[in-house]
Formats: structure tokens, C-alpha cells, sequence
């Protein structure tokens, strides 16, 4: 007969890592079986018994959530990076918070399709700024899948995927929070990290507003917004001409967004320099000049064109020089380092978090 | 060796995972590197003869070739028993549909049964029996009224009142069939109730069945890892020593964090 999940004595096929990213607007997971899937951080509940008959699921995620949201209840569960559930909460939409954190998170893990009679190692990275009690919560819902789960921070994931430990400065530039931390070889401590919400929903809002205030009667949501943006996004030289269609009275309309959608981009260029500055001049003198030239970025913002120069630009004026790197695959970045340090934990460490 | 290389094709075939183009450029992927299955394959092979022979003097290796050999009959066998598995699971869930089915259709045929009885059950009926009642006895005072007083009677009032006697007999008769069918329905009635509820509970018990039954067999049909054993840092990484140390401060911070949710 089949075993259970959590049968230890029956999991002789094999042992299936899982990196997770566990991000604002997307949970990515890669693994060691060859998967690699992403999913929008959306949950959606049916709203009534009949959504429900019609629906044939009790939740459904990502995409095929936000096609059918009119019929369902919907949660983003994370926040600037975090849980919104804080533990103190102990109102409904905080449970529903969590809930919907936690069945994220089942669902970021079936994604990667483990077996039943295989041993599951998950490490998720998760956001340095994460709260203890949000860290358990995300460690308790993992739990319910997996044989032992660790967390550790995200841009950190990001640099050891790379097999950059030393000397250099990972700009991780997500959808809630821009991440930046300084690798030196041994863990990174509260002083190599810098995180402020100045990052992909914020290009979104200043977006939204530039739109609004040159183009009159244009109708749009923010999700158009949101991806209008990454289809277009750069800062510096255009690289074309931005022309968009949006809807003027139901009938669509062509507008040229060039201007709008650098500006948008353009808000992160001078927060980021700021920080990387402030952890730069705090480094060891001697290093100073390696760390400068070993700038990565990575997470979805590193996609929009340009932002490597316009960086390296903008560090030539404040510190004298510098060299910006981009990260081969934004998307995947913090699940494959994820997936890389799964690997490389000795067994008896997963043994004693089992 | 061609069975063998066929095997390890269909292996790394199954290793593999289908994108589209589209999807990779969507996650930020501009550029791939495409290295052909039967590349793949030779590769592998090639790579496991020159480290046999490299590593291997003539004996040994003998005894290695026997070893992989037997490791990757166990590998297949434990395929099949896999496909067995999951072969038994599809059946008993089949089973269980059927059975799901049966037991609706039960269901709905109880249902319009007893529908079919309470329809029948006129409750205006009772009624007017219960009026007719009344009156033949009011009738068959009469007849005793005038039989005792002697009063007048011709053959046609005899009659005419005899009449009404017989169907107030036929009338109490009538009443009692009445009263027992009405038992009889009472009966029935509170057995199809009793089955119906019976029939239901079972409906969602086997519900209950079909929907275990599912979920084991999504779990079952995972992907296999490439890995048997758990990995730990290879030996001959250079950077060991940082990576360990890595390993263990990561370790500690998720004990603290794991044992202190426990506690
Ligand atoms: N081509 C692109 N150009 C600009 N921005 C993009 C592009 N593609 C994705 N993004 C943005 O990147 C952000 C998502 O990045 P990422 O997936 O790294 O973040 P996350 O991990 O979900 O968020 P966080 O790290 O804040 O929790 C979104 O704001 C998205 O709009």
C-alpha cells in the first residue's frame, strides 16, 4: 500500500532538493529532479458554495487565479517582502493572510513534483528582514510537505548560487524591496545588508501616476501597468520608441510612453547607489576596491535596460569608478542558490532539523 | 550495448522537463545551450569507461561492471514496481467511482420512490372520509329512530334507508383498510428515510475514498531526483572550508529558529 508522506522507512528512492524563492510577486522553485517553476504569490478562495461547484477547487493560484478573481476571494499573502501575517494579529484577514501564505507555499513545493517515497530537502530564501514569527510561520507551512526545510536570506542565496562568496555586492531588486548585501566570505551579518521599498511595485505606482497625468481618458489597471512595464522598461538612451495601446473610451488608443516609463525606472538608480556607497565605505579599506568592482544584480528589476550603466555611471560620480554585473537568469537566481546550498548542507544537518 | 544505450536515453528523456521557447524567454532566459540526447548519452558512457579504465585494473573492473550492471536492473525493476503501483491505484480508484455511481443511482431511485409515496398519501382524502363518517351514522340513528318508534315506513324508505346502512358498513371497512395502509405507508416510509440516510452516508464515505485515492496518486507520480543519497559539499570543492562554515551558520540559525517554535 502507499506510504504516507512523512513515513521515513519508506523513502528508499531517493533524496529531491527544493530551492524556493519565496517572493512578493512571484515564488519561483527549482530542483533537483530538473524542475524549475515560477508562480505569481496570489491565492484565490471561491467566494460561495457555487463558485466553488464551478470552480472544482477549494483555492486556486498564481495566473489561474487572477483570470478567475471575480469569483474568488484573493490574498497576496506577502507584503514589502514579508508575510502580512505577524502572529500578533489575531484578526480574520491576518489567519486568511497566513493561510494563504501557507497553501502558497504547498503549492510552490508540488510544483516541484516530488515523489512520495523520496526524501524532500527544501531551502527557501526568504527576506533578511523577515520577522521571527513570520520566519516560523513560513518554516511551519513548509513542514506539512517536506522531511526538513531551512530558511536563509535571499540575496545570500542569490550570491552563493554564483559561487560569488567574497568580495562582492549583491543588488537583489524584487517587486515589494531592493535587497543589498555585502559577501566577505563568512555569512553576512545585519551590516552587510540594506533593504528600502523603493523597488518594482514603487516603479509601478509612479508609473501609474505619470500615466494618469499625461494621458487623458486612458483607462488602465495596475497589472496592465505592471506589464506594460516589462515589456518596456529601460533608463538611459531609449532604446526605442515606447508606443503603447491603451483603451480611451473603450477604444484603443495609441500613446508614446517613452518619457513616463524612464522616469518610473529611473526612481531606483539613485537609492541604490546610496546604498551601495554606505556599504562600500564601510568595508575593509584594503577590499574596497574589489567590492566596488563586483557589483550584481539580480531579481526581476535587473531586467530593465540599461540600469548596469546607468549605475556604473552614477558610481563613477560618487566613488571614482565601479563595474556592474547582471544576473544570467533574474527569474531563477534565488531559487537555484537556494537549490545549490540544499545540495551542498552536510546530511547530518538535515537530519537534525528533521 | 545498443539496449543499454536506449535505456540511458530514455532516461535522460525522462529527466528532462518540456518548455517552450515563449515560456523561457517570459522567465528572462535569452540564450540556451542545446546539447542533443544522443550527445548526452554518449558522453555519460564515454565518461564512465575512461574513469573505468583509468581508475581500474582488469579484475576490478569486472567486478564494477557487474556491480553497475546490477545497480541498473535493480534501477528498472524499481520502475516497474512503480508503474505496478500506480497501475493498482488507478484500478482502485476506477473502483470506486464505479461504486460512487451505483450509489448514486440508488440514491436518486430511493429518493423518487419515496417522493412517489407521500404523492399518493392524499391527505384531503382522510377528510372527506371522516365527513362521510359522520353522516351515515347520523343516517343509521335515524333508521333505528324510526324502526323503534314504528312510524310509517314504505318498501322504497326501507330500502333507501337499508342502502344507507350497507355503506356505512362499507364505510367502516373502508376505514379500517384505511387506517392499515396508512401503517403500512408509515413503515415504509421511515425504511426508505433510514436507507436514504444510510445510502448518503456512504455516498461520502466513498467521496471520501475517491478523493484519498487521488491525492495519492498525484504524490506518486512525482519526478524522480537525479540524486540517491544526500549530497553534503564534494570533497574536492576548493572552497570548502568557507562553504562549510557557511553551512554550519546557516544550520544554527534554523535550529534556533526550529527548536524555539517547538519548545
Ligand atoms: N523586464 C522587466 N523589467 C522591469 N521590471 C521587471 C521585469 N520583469 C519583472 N520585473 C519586475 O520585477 C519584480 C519582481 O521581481 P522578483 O520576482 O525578483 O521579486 P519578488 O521576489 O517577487 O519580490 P520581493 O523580492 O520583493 O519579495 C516585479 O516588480 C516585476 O514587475
Amino acid at each position: 500500500m502507499m506510504s504516507e508522506n512523512k513515513d521515513k522507512d519508506a523513502k528508499t528512492h531517493g533524496v529531491l532538493y527544493i530551492g524556493m524563492d519565496l517572493g512578493t510577486s512571484r515564488t519561483s522553485v527549482s530542483a533537483s529532479n530538473g524542475v524549475r517553476e515560477t508562480v505569481c504569490s496570489v491565492v484565490g478562495y471561491p467566494k460561495d458554495v457555487v463558485s466553488q461547484k464551478l470552480l472544482k477547487k477549494d483555492v486556486l493560484f498564481g495566473k489561474e487565479a487572477l483570470e478567475k478573481r471575480l469569483s474568488l476571494r484573493m490574498y497576496k499573502p506577502l507584503e514589502k517582502g514579508v508575510l502580512k501575517y505577524t502572529g500578533e494579529a489575531k484578526d480574520q484577514e491576518a489567519k486568511a493572510n497566513l493561510k494563504a501564505a501557507q497553501d502558497l507555499i504547498g503549492e510552490a513545493i508540488r510544483l516541484a513534483k516530488p515523489r512520495a517515497d523520496e526524501l524532500v530537502y527544501c531551502v527557501i530564501g526568504a527576506p533578511a528582514e523577515a520577522s521571527v514569527k513570520n520566519r516560523e510561520a513560513i518554516v511551519e507551512a513548509a513542514k506539512a510537505h517536506v522531511d526538513a526545510v531551512m530558511l536563509c536570506s535571499e540575496p545570500f542565496s542569490v550570491a552563493y548560487g554564483m559561487e560569488m562568496l567574497e568580495d562582492v555586492l549583491v543588488v537583489d531588486i524584487g517587486a515589494g524591496t531592493t535587497d543589498l548585501c555585502r559577501m566577505h566570505g563568512t555569512m553576512p551579518e545585519e551590516a552587510d545588508q540594506i533593504m528600502f521599498d523603493v523597488a518594482g511595485d514603487a516603479v509601478d505606482a509612479v508609473l501609474a501616476k505619470r500615466i494618469e497625468q499625461s494621458c487623458p481618458g486612458a483607462q488602465f489597471t495596475i497589472q496592465m501597468v505592471k506589464d506594460l512595464k516589462e515589456r518596456w522598461s529601460f533608463v538611459g538612451d531609449a532604446p526605442e520608441k515606447c508606443l503603447v495601446e491603451l483603451p480611451v473610451d473603450g477604444k484603443p488608443t495609441q500613446f508614446d510612453l517613452t518619457d513616463q516609463i524612464r522616469a518610473a525606472c529611473s526612481i531606483l538608480i539613485d537609492p541604490i547607489c546610496k546604498g551601495i556607497t554606505k556599504l562600500i565605505a564601510t568595508f575593509d579599506p584594503e577590499f574596497q576596491a574589489r567590492l566596488k568592482n563586483r557589483v550584481l544584480l539580480a531579481g526581476g528589476g535587473s531586467m530593465i535596460r540599461g540600469l548596469d550603466t546607468a549605475i556604473e555611471k552614477a558610481m563613477k560620480e560618487r566613488l571614482g569608478g565601479g563595474k556592474v554585473l547582471r544576473i544570467e537568469e533574474p527569474i531563477y537566481g534565488g531559487a537555484n542558490g537556494a537549490l545549490k546550498i540544499a545540495h551542498d548542507m552536510p546530511a547530518d544537518y538535515w537530519e537534525q532539523l528533521r | 550495448m545498443g539496449g543499454l544505450k536506449d535505456s540511458m536515453r530514455d532516461a535522460i528523456k525522462q529527466l528532462a522537463f518540456r518548455t517552450s521557447v515563449d515560456r523561457l524567454k517570459k522567465q528572462g532566459v535569452t540564450q540556451v545551450n542545446v546539447l542533443g540526447l544522443d550527445r548526452i548519452a554518449a558522453l555519460i558512457e564515454a565518461a564512465v569507461h575512461r574513469s573505468l579504465k583509468s581508475r581500474l585494473v582488469g579484475a576490478d573492473r569486472e567486478v564494477v561492471a557487474d556491480a553497475t550492471k546490477a545497480e541498473f536492473l535493480r534501477l528498472l525493476r524499481s520502475n516497474e514496481d512503480l508503474l505496478r503501483e500506480k497501475s493498482e491505484v488507478e484500478r482502485m480508484r476506477e473502483r470506486a467511482e464505479e461504486e460512487l455511481d451505483a450509489l448514486r443511482r440508488d440514491l436518486a431511485q430511493q429518493q423518487s420512490a419515496l417522493k412517489l409515496k407521500l404523492e399518493r398519501l392524499d391527505p384531503a382524502a382522510a377528510g372527506r372520509w371522516h365527513g362521510e363518517d359522520g353522516a351515515i351514522a347520523g343516517k343509521v340513528a335515524a333508521i333505528v329512530q324510526a324502526l323503534a318508534n314504528g312510524g310509517p315506513t314504505s318498501a322504497d324508505d326501507v330500502q333507501r334507508r337499508l342502502t344507507e346502512l350497507v355503506m356505512d358498513v362499507v364505510s367502516d371497512e373502508r376505514r379500517d383498510a384505511e387506517a392499515a395502509r396508512q401503517a403500512l405507508i408509515d413503515r415504509d416510509v421511515a425504511a426508505m428515510q433510514r436507507r436514504i440516510e444510510k445510502l448518503t452516508g456512504s455516498l461520502s464515505l466513498t467521496e471520501h475514498k475517491l478523493q484519498q485515492l487521488s491525492a495519492q496518486h498525484s504524490l506518486d507520480s512525482g519526478i524522480s531526483s537525479i540524486y540517491r543519497e544526500v549530497q553534503g559539499l564534494a570533497p574536492g570543492d576548493e572552497r570548502a572550508e568557507t562553504k562549510k562554515g557557511m553551512m554550519a551558520a546557516i544550520l544554527e540559525a534554523n535550529l534556533r529558529l526550529q527548536k524555539r517554535g517547538t519548545a
